[in-house]
């Protein structure tokens, strides 16, 4: 059976656990976090993300193929997101990848960012975390060095937007 | 900016002869879009990390551009293919210059 000392000092602990709580609470200024907004739109369709694929393009056309884009099949934080993206083929001296761009059509500046590689690495496969807006396609376009432009294509459904994160 | 080094993982520091070396870093940094409004109404300054370098002594291994889209605390994974010992220097530069450099020595081995 419990006593009332007992009981008195589980009171006290827990008052003392409240008071911890409610010292955190005003140490960070939550109220005036709360209030921070943001001016970020999420682009309307595909077209600056299409623009971008295009530029890189540069009048080729990209091959379905030898690049993968991963994703999670749901991004539980928008605020970071993992994905990775590599060339499945072997890198020679001869051969090898220049350059990756990844594109999240729907965020307010769809270029997410860009890879450079040279003929010392030897591999390109990167993974990194992004802040999307919105549920959205990515895609990613890798350049070789004899001139042909590998895309991966990928979709995701994240839970709420990250970018004014 | 923070004090706080990046943080690095490497499979293999000692890797044999072509083998494939992967590398994890994360450093702290807001990376603020300048899409934020502040209580007071004003916007926060944009404050974001604009390159990561990755070289093998003086030899250029990978570069990265992260744009606006890269969440905060920024981290990357890549590889690279051990070709030779040398020094792997990373470096990490913001809107307000090199903000970071890592060293660690790769030795290949037999």
């Amino acid at each position: 059976m419990t006593s009332f000392a007992e009981m008195r000092r589980r009171q006290l602990l827990l008052t003392g656990a409240a008071l911890g709580a409610g010292l955190a609470a005003v140490a960070v200024p939550f109220p005036a976090r709360a209030q921070i907004s943001t001016i970020a739109e999420p682009q309307p369709d595909d077209a600056e993300s299409d623009r971008l694929a295009a530029q890189f393009l540069d009048g080729q056309q990209p091959v379905n193929e030898g690049l993968v884009l991963e994703l999670p099949a749901l991004g539980d934080n928008p605020a970071a997101v993992p994905l990775r993206v590599h060339v499945t083929e072997a890198m020679t001296g001869d051969s090898f990848c220049e350059e990756i761009i990844v594109l999240a059509s729907r965020n307010p500046l769809p270029l997410a960012c860009r890879f450079r590689f040279t003929p010392m690495t030897g591999s390109a496969d990167v993974a990194v975390r992004v802040r999307l807006i919105q549920s959205m396609k990515l895609r990613a376009l890798a350049r070789m060095s004899d001139g042909r432009v590998l895309q991966a294509k990928g979709e995701i459904t994240v839970a709420a937007g990250g970018c004014g994160m | 900016m923070s004090t706080t080094p990046p943080r690095i993982w490497i499979s293999n520091e000692t890797p044999a002869q072509g083998e494939v070396v992967r590398i994890r870093a994360q450093i702290v940094h807001p990376m603020e879009t300048g899409f934020r409004i502040d209580a007071a109404g004003q916007p926060m300054p944009e404050n974001l990390l604009q390159g990561f370098q990755a070289h093998l002594d003086d030899d250029l291994l990978m570069e990265w551009q992260p744009e606006t889209a890269i969440s905060q605390n920024p981290y990357i994974e890549f590889t690279f293919a051990a070709r030779r010992s040398g020094a792997l220097r990373m470096v990490w530069t913001d809107q307000s210059g090199d903000i970071a450099t890592v060293t660690r020595e790769i030795t290949v081995g037999g």
